[in-house]
């Protein structure tokens, strides 16, 4: 029986269901920023006086989950499909950020595998001051289980 | 079409943004798992990735994404990354080569902002990451 997506988008979509709380390291952007390849110094020298993370930094911040506790299991393994970032202010050395999950969407899409069920999970961002720095989203994509 | 960008004025529609070859070598994607994470043996191990049914080590999926961002301010160094969203299509494969090519989608010179298309392909031309982003510019 195929899983009832219109369901599950009213039970848990934009329901908050994890807080986790990052002690953003220079060091550890800054490395992220040089592995990846970045030149600008003010995104790889400490000493620079806009010295910030990568906006794409964000994606490299795990929450406590990454689905709500009652959320059903819906059969196959789930796959990292994507990242996306939003980024609305500069994160820096030293700043403490609060990270706010969220199921963004559920949809669906068909192929000649059967259907796939793909999650969006946003993880919303926030500074000392409640200043709303970032959105960071997670896709997870897993094939339905087929019909018994 | 010079190497960088300083404002969006120098911003072409359909321009193509120079080509950026990502570093994918082991010691480099090491290097991301000791000090960023994902460390694990499917990233770090050839051997091992290929006992979990991978055809070789795995670059991260953050890692690619943060080539993209990495491009984008190579070319444009002035710029902001307001949004950026990557579709993991199909692994990067750790020691093999592959080529980053982006195209310029849209240009909005009075909110100074630009859309941009980027692929990430390896040797057989293979798209296994593809990307969207906004990119704000100085209107200058």
């Amino acid at each position: 029986m195929e899983t009832d997506i219109e369901e599950l988008r009213s039970g848990f979509l934009n329901e908050e269901f994890d807080e986790v709380t990052f002690e953003i390291d220079g060091e550890r952007f800054a490395e992220y920023a040089l592995s990846c390849g970045e030149q600008a110094p003010r995104f790889t020298d400490p000493a620079h006086a806009d010295f910030q993370a990568p906006p794409t930094f964000v994606s490299t911040l795990v929450g406590g989950r990454s689905l709500p506790v009652d959320f059903p299991r819906l059969g196959g393994v789930g796959m990292d499909a994507g990242k996306g970032v939003e980024w609305m202010a500069p994160i820096r050395a030293g700043a403490t950020l609060t990270g706010k999950s969220h199921l963004h969407d559920i949809y669906t899409k068909t192929g000649r595998s059967g259907r796939m069920i793909f999650l969006v999970t946003r993880m919303e961002l926030f500074d000392e001051e409640g200043v709303h720095v970032a959105n960071a989203d997670t896709r997870t994509v897993m094939r339905e289980r087929p019909s018994e | 079409m010079s190497e960088t960008v300083t404002t969006v004025s120098d911003v072409e529609f359909g321009a193509e943004i120079p080509t950026f070859t990502p570093d994918t070598s082991l010691e480099n994607v090491k290097r991301f798992g000791k000090f960023v994470g994902w460390g694990g043996p499917r990233f770090t191990d050839h051997e091992a990735a290929r006992k979990e049914g991978f055809p070789g080590a795995l670059v991260p999926g953050v890692m690619s994404q943060g080539f993209l961002g990495a491009m984008i301010h190579r070319w444009a160094p002035s710029s902001e990354i307001v949004a950026i969203d990557t579709v993991f299509r199909a692994p990067v494969l750790v020691d093999e080569p592959h080529q980053i090519v982006g195209v310029v989608t849209d240009v909005d010179e009075e909110a100074g902002c630009v859309e941009i298309d980027i692929t990430i392909t390896n040797e057989a031309e293979e798209t296994r990451v593809f990307g969207t982003a906004t990119v704000k510019l100085p209107t200058g």
